[in-house]
C-alpha cells in the first residue's frame, strides 16, 4: 500500500507540477527565434531556463525580426552564465514587463553589471542589495568565474510563482562585456550577438506564416513554446501511463494483500473471536472492529504513502538542477491527490467488507467445538 | 426465573434432547447431570443462547430468550449471564488481566476496580500481567471463574468446571464457584458428573438428562 500510494502520489506532483511549471513559466508568448537546432530545446532554454541553447544568433538580425511588421514586441536575451547554478539573463528591461515584475527592494539596472535577482536566487543565495557577485562561465556552476567583472545586486524582485524567481536578471550590455573586448563592441556592434528572441504577434494570424518565413528563409529557427510543450507532454504521457497503470496494479495488489491479511487474521483469531461474542460483544461490533482493523491498515499506509510521494519528489526537486527551475507553490494538485486517496479508502472499505462480513457470518458455537 | 419449557434440540434429523422442562427460581441452583454425549453441554448452548433449540422456549423473568435479536442475545448473555466453558474458552494471546477487561468490555463497563477484587479472590493478582497460554489448567480454570463473574451476572453458567483437575484444585475452584455465586446472588446453572463437586455443592435442582423424569 505505502509502495504504491507513494508511486501515485509522485507520478501525480510530478505531472502537475510539471504541466503547471510550463504553463505559468510562458508569459503568453507566441514565438521564439533562436538559432537553428532542436525546437524543443531552444523552447526549453530560452523559457524555461532548462536545457542548454541551440546557440547565439545575430543582434543585428535580431533587431530586425523585432521591426517585422507582424510582430508586436520582442525581447532579446542572452545567456551564457550563472551564479550558484541560477542563470544569469541578459535582456532589456521588456523582460520584466512580459512577467509583471515588481520589485521587492532596489531598482532595475541603469548601467551594465548592475542586476535584479529573482525572490529565490535571493533566498538561497543570500545575495542582497548592494552586494556584489561573479558568475561563473556556463549554465552550471563549473567555477570558472568572471572574477574581473563582479555584478551588483541593485534590485530584488517579488516572488512571482515563475521562473522569474529563479533568474538574474542585468542588461545586455553586462553579458556582451564579459565576453567580448569592450573596444571591439564599440567598434563593430554587427558582432554582438543574443541568444534568443522571445516575440508576440500583433495577431494570431502570423502563426503559421512568421515561423515559416523564419525557418526558410534565415539561418535561425523559430519555435512555438506551445507547441513545443504539447509535443513535449504527448511524449512523456506515454511514460506517466505507464507510471500510473504500475502504481494501480501495486496498488490493487496491496488490496489483495489486505484482503488477506485480513482473511488470514480471522482464520487464526476465529476461535478469540467466537470468545468475544459469548462475553456478549454482538455481531456488529465485531464486524466493525474487523472494518476498523482494515481501514487502519489502509488509512495509515496511504497516508504515509502520500507523505513518502511528496518527500521524494521535494528530495528530486533539492536535489536536482532541474528541479530548481520547477515552480511550486500552486496547490492545484492537491485536489486530484485527494481525490486518488478518496478512491483508495472506498476500495479499502469495500475489500474490508469480505472479511467483515465472514466474521460477521461465524456460528459460535460451531467454531468453539471446533477448534 | 429461569424457565426451560418444551426445550427440544435436533441435528442431523437426530433428536437429542427432547421435551425438557425446569424452572430455577432467583437464586436457586440446578446441577445438570447425565452420561457423556447425553446433549449437557448442547443444553447449556441453549440456555445461554448459544444454540437455538429446535423446539421449546428459554424465558428469564419475562424475557423470551429466543424471540429477541441475535445481537440482543448477544447483550443479554454479556450482562446477565457468567459462562465457565469446560475448556476455558480463554484468548491465550491475551494476559490474565486483558481477558478480564476484554470481558468487562463487553458487558459495558468502565469500572477497572472490581477486575483486581475478583482476580485476588481467586489468587492471581500477583499473576495478572502473564499470558494465559503460560498458564497452568488450574490457574485457567481460576481465571475462567473470575471472569464470569465480570459484571455481576445474575445467572452462571458452568461446563464440567473440574473435569481436568486435580482433587486439590477441584476443591478449590468448587468452592470459588459457590462462594463467588453466593456474593453475587447469583443462580448456578453447573453440568457435572464429578461427584467430589455434587458433595461440595449443595444443589436445589437436579436434571438427570437421559432419565425418565
Amino acid at each position: 500500500m505505502i509502495l504504491g500510494v507513494t508511486i501515485i502520489t509522485l507520478s501525480v506532483l510530478v505531472n502537475q507540477i510539471t504541466k503547471n511549471t510550463f504553463t505559468k513559466n510562458n508569459p503568453d508568448l507566441d514565438v521564439v527565434v533562436g538559432a537553428k537546432g532542436s525546437p524543443l530545446q531552444l523552447v526549453l532554454s530560452s523559457i524555461h531556463h532548462i536545457d542548454i541553447p541551440t546557440g547565439n544568433i545575430s543582434y543585428k538580425n535580431a533587431k530586425k525580426i523585432m521591426k517585422h511588421p507582424a510582430i508586436k514586441f520582442g525581447v532579446p536575451i542572452s545567456l551564457g552564465d550563472n551564479f550558484q547554478n541560477y542563470r544569469i539573463v541578459g535582456t532589456d528591461k521588456k523582460f520584466l514587463k512580459l512577467y509583471d515584475a515588481e520589485l521587492e527592494i532596489g531598482s532595475i539596472w541603469e548601467k551594465p553589471m548592475q542586476s535584479v535577482i529573482g525572490s529565490n536566487v535571493a533566498n538561497f543565495t543570500k545575495l542582497k542589495i548592494n552586494k556584489f557577485f561573479v558568475g561563473s562561465h556556463g549554465l552550471i556552476d563549473t567555477g570558472d568565474i568572471h572574477s574581473e567583472q563582479p555584478y551588483k545586486v541593485v534590485g530584488i524582485l517579488k516572488k512571482t510563482g515563475t521562473i522569474l524567481d529563479n533568474l538574474i536578471i542585468t542588461s545586455l550590455d553586462s553579458v556582451w562585456n564579459l565576453h567580448s573586448n569592450q573596444n571591439d563592441i564599440l567598434k563593430n556592434t554587427d558582432s554582438l550577438e543574443v541568444t534568443a528572441l522571445l516575440l508576440k504577434y500583433k495577431n494570431k494570424t502570423s502563426v503559421f506564416s512568421f515561423p515559416r518565413v523564419i525557418n526558410k528563409n534565415t539561418s535561425m529557427q523559430a519555435a512555438s513554446p506551445n507547441l513545443e510543450i504539447s509535443k513535449l507532454f504527448k511524449l512523456t504521457s506515454e511514460a506517466h501511463k505507464i507510471i500510473n497503470y504500475l502504481s494501480i496494479i501495486i496498488v490493487s495488489l496491496s488490496f489483495a494483500g489486505i484482503l488477506f491479511t485480513l482473511l488470514n487474521n480471522i482464520n487464526e483469531r476465529k476461535y478469540d473471536l467466537a470468545i468475544l461474542r459469548t462475553l456478549g460483544f454482538t455481531r456488529e461490533r465485531i464486524f466493525s472492529i474487523i472494518l476498523i482493523e482494515g481501514m487502519t491498515i489502509s488509512i495509515l499506509g496511504s497516508f504515509i504513502g502520500l507523505i513518502l510521494g511528496g518527500i521524494v519528489y521535494k528530495c528530486i526537486e533539492f536535489f536536482s538542477l532541474l528541479g530548481r527551475n520547477i515552480v511550486t507553490g500552486q496547490l492545484d494538485f492537491i485536489y486530484e491527490i485527494l481525490t486518488i486517496w478518496f478512491v483508495i479508502l472506498i476500495i479499502s472499505f469495500l475489500t474490508c467488507l469480505i472479511p467483515g462480513i465472514k466474521v460477521y457470518r461465524q456460528n459460535i458455537r460451531n467454531t468453539l467445538l471446533n477448534s | 426465573m429461569l424457565i426451560c419449557e418444551n426445550l427440544s434440540f435436533s441435528i442431523d434429523g437426530h433428536k437429542l434432547l427432547s421435551n425438557i422442562d425446569f424452572k430455577i427460581k432467583k437464586e436457586k441452583d440446578l446441577l445438570i447431570t447425565g452420561p457423556s454425549g447425553i446433549g449437557k453441554t448442547t443444553l447449556l448452548s441453549i440456555l445461554c443462547g448459544l444454540q437455538i433449540p429446535t423446539e421449546g422456549s428459554i424465558r428469564y423473568n419475562d424475557i423470551s430468550l429466543y424471540s429477541l435479536s441475535e445481537n440482543k442475545i448477544d447483550e443479554f448473555r454479556g450482562k446477565q449471564l457468567g459462562i465457565v466453558f469446560q475448556s476455558f474458552n480463554l484468548i491465550n494471546a491475551f494476559t490474565i488481566k486483558q481477558n478480564l477487561q476484554i470481558a468487562n468490555t463487553a458487558e459495558g463497563s468502565e469500572d477497572t476496580d472490581h477486575i483486581y477484587d475478583l482476580l485476588e479472590r481467586v489468587g492471581l493478582a500477583d499473576k495478572s500481567h502473564i499470558k494465559v497460554s503460560n498458564l497452568s489448567i488450574g490457574e485457567k480454570q481460576r481465571v475462567a471463574v473470575a471472569r464470569a463473574f465480570i459484571g455481576q451476572p445474575k445467572w452462571i453458567f458452568c461446563d464440567e468446571p473440574t473435569s481436568s483437575l486435580d482433587d486439590k484444585n477441584t476443591d478449590i475452584i468448587t468452592n470459588l464457584i459457590k462462594e463467588e455465586s453466593l456474593r453475587h446472588k447469583a443462580s448456578l446453572i453447573l453440568i457435572t458428573h464429578d461427584k467430589r463437586v455434587q458433595s461440595i455443592l449443595n444443589f436445589n435442582e437436579i436434571l438427570r438428562l437421559g432419565e425418565v423424569l
